[in-house]
């Protein structure tokens, strides 16, 4: 695939199609992936495609990053669920799908971290979202890298986050509250599950908005509830359980959890999943005089 | 002759004297499935098999988020009232020897034209007992930046480890101090130390030579920065762990009427961290903000404060979230 991959990449940027190749590259020892910007057609080759490929690089396509977007036309190097983000950005008029040619990878799954990765790729280093991956074969593309998948993992691991959601679910109120407030209490107030999130491109987010201040930036449990609960609200119906956000958090608070949850209300209540249809806007941001609750008629 | 001995099993031991003098004991410990520096109580808490805890211990002694005065106001007058500086008798147990090398600049900034004594009291109530190292992987290069797990600098009390005790080595004043008030946890024996983790040096780089390339302003606009930098996503994880990061912010928080002035902790890498109320951004880019990091590290560390700006330890390279290596930018700046 990575021959392949390759290829197009410098067709692409020789035939002057687009100017910029958003991909994965190796860092110097070659133990794990990071983004690179491929500008050179002669630099194509250093382009790869592995289980490692983790991050979801359609952050690089949002308008926080003035300087990717300087450099010109990109093809983005996605997978599946990266493209559902990108979907995402479209049906929230960020950009059009012409701006940006999609290059899908067809993919049996990716590692949940980088530091598990052990030389193998098993159900047990996998993220939930490759569990049950409806988009192995990207739905939305200009461009198709690998042969078609059936792919579906054997022994998918119990205790992931399907599981966790039933459990919490289950206990009485002031536990769920107890289980939050334990878990924000260790929150640092790093920004770094918005900053790694596409979808999440605000330039002005509503932590940085002191006159007033709405969320207070002390890294104290009430400061730290109001932003963590903020930020899941600001991307209910939105938000395609990519993951980064989790991946990204450097005290490992279980944001999947969150995510997945509101998937769960957003689907039961709208019968919606976003990122699959860049025509179809999200329901939080659409009027429909069939809309269930009356309050707004 | 013999040495200076702690029983593994002696462990809970050290803890129980410590907290019964009414001190707080900080170590590695196991919490969301990863290792971090913690307060705990018993000697089961501590995590044994670990590289580094993933944050520093400097958040125990300059916290996220610390109150540093507190304010009522009415109508025509403002009353601004000092708190008391929270400085308990503290020992880190189980630093590595490259992030107990970190406090020499962070001493030196918190002393530079102002002495913060939220800083410094707590500094001194404090004993770091340094575990060298067995293990390590391949984001630490403590040896890249001249110090090694055989280095004491910053380091109270040097622990090696063997089978089921370490030989200890009180290296300070302080550690002297700490090894007599607990005497009765140590004894006198011999022990044959395991073999200490040596992270390879890279063989690319020079820091004097990146310090001295930082120091030449012509850098400020190389391209070079654009091409390793811009993929950072200005997350902040990396200062966050960093055991040299020490960039804050203070904010007033409370009710029109009364409130708290807070010290909290601050990222270089925000985008708003030097935004100014005009609206300017001398750092627009977050290339740019990465330089400063870097140079913060490399060049005014050392220059301003002949101290280490960093310490090798590979914190910064392990948490982000796009594998940005600082190594790989420090080899850019050897050539
Ligand atoms: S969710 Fe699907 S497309 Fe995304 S990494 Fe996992 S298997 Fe691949
Ligand atoms: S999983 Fe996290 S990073 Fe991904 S879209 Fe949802 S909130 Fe954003
Ligand atoms: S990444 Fe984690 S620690 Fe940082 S602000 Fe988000 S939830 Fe808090
Ligand atoms: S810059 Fe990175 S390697 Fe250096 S001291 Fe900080 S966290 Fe450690
Ligand atoms: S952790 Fe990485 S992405 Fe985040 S601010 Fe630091 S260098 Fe940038």
């Amino acid at each position: 695939m990575e021959k392949i991959l390759r290829q197009k990449a410098k067709e692409l940027l020789e035939s002057g199609a687009v100017n910029v190749v958003i991909g994965y590259g190796w860092n110097r020892s070659k133990t794990r992936t990071t983004p690179v910007f491929i500008t050179d057609p002669a630099q194509a080759d250093t382009l790869v495609w592995n289980p490692l490929c983790v991050n979801n690089l359609s952050l690089y396509l949002t308008r926080k990053f003035k300087e990717i977007k300087a450099l010109g036309k990109p093809a983005i190097v996605a997978k599946g669920c990266d493209i559902r983000n990108i979907v995402v950005l479209i049906t929230e008029g960020q950009f059009k799908r012409e701006d940006v040619f999609i290059i899908g990878m067809t993919c049996n799954g990716v590692v949940y971290k980088q530091e598990l990765w052990k030389g193998e790729l098993t159900a047990n280093i996998m993220p939930t979202k490759c569990h049950n991956c409806d988009v192995r074969n990207p739905h939305m593309t200009d461009f198709v890298v690998g042969e078609k998948t059936n792919f579906t993992p054997p022994e998918v691991p119990t205790g992931m986050v399907f599981d966790k959601i039933k459990e919490l679910d289950s206990k009485p109120q002031s536990e769920r509250w107890d289980f939050w407030i334990k878990e924000f209490s260790k929150c640092v107030k790093c920004y770094a599950c918005r900053q790694v999130c596409s979808l999440c491109y605000c330039e002005r987010c509503i932590t940085e908005k002191n006159m007033p201040q709405w969320i207070e930036t002390s890294a104290h449990p009430r400061g730290n509830l109001s932003w963590n609960l903020t930020r899941a609200m600001h991307l209910v119906g939105r938000c395609t359980f990519c993951g980064e956000c989790e991946r990204a958090c450097p005290v490992n608070i279980p944001l999947n959890l969150i995510n997945q949850k509101m998937i769960g209300v957003v689907k039961e209540s709208f019968d919606f999943k976003s990122g699959y249809d860049e025509k179809t806007h999200p329901p939080m941001i659409v009027f429909s005089p069939d809309d269930k609750e009356n309050f707004i008629k | 002759m013999a040495d200076k001995i702690l029983k593994k099993a002696g462990l809970g031991a050290l803890i129980e004297s410590v907290t019964g003098k009414g001190g707080r004991f900080v170590a590695p410990t196991t919490d969301s499935r990863q290792v971090v520096f913690k307060k705990v109580k018993s000697a089961e808490e501590v995590a044994t098999d670990y590289i580094l805890a993933r944050n520093s211990f400097k958040e125990f002694l300059f916290p996220q988020t610390e109150v540093v005065a507190e304010f009522t106001m009415s109508k025509d007058s403002v009353d601004m009232k000092g708190v008391e500086v929270y400085a308990p008798q503290t020992v880190v147990f189980g630093a590595r020897p490259c992030e107990a090398a970190s406090l020499a600049g962070m001493r030196a900034l918190f002393t530079w034209d102002f002495i913060d004594e939220f800083y410094t009291k707590r500094e001194e109530n404090t004993v770091v007992v340094t575990v060298a190292c067995t293990k390590g992987d391949d984001a630490c290069f403590c040896t890249t930046v001249n110090l090694s797990p055989e280095s004491t600098e910053g380091t109270d009390v040097y622990l090696r480890e063997a089978a089921d005790s370490y030989i200890v080595q009180a290296v300070t004043e302080k550690g002297k101090k700490f090894v007599e008030t607990h005497a009765a946890v140590f004894s006198e024996g011999n022990a044959k130390a395991e073999p200490l983790f040596m992270p390879e040096k890279i063989a690319n780089i020079d820091i004097a030579k990146v310090s001295a390339r930082l120091k030449d302003k012509t850098h400020y606009d190389d391209k070079v920065w654009a091409r390793l930098t811009s993929k950072c996503i200005g997350c902040g994880a990396c200062t966050f762990v960093c055991p040299t990061c020490r960039c804050f912010d203070i904010v007033d928080e409370g009710t029109a009427f009364e409130g708290e002035r807070r010290k909290n902790w601050d990222s270089c890498q925000y985008d708003t961290f030097t935004l100014h109320a005009s609206g300017h951004n001398p750092r627009e880019h977050q290339h740019q903000r990465w330089r400063n990091r870097f140079m913060c590290k490399f060049h005014f560390y050392p220059e301003k404060f002949s101290s280490k700006g960093c310490v090798g330890c590979g914190r910064c390279i392990r948490v982000c979230p796009v594998r940005l290596d600082i190594t790989e930018v420090m080899e850019e700046f050897s050539k």
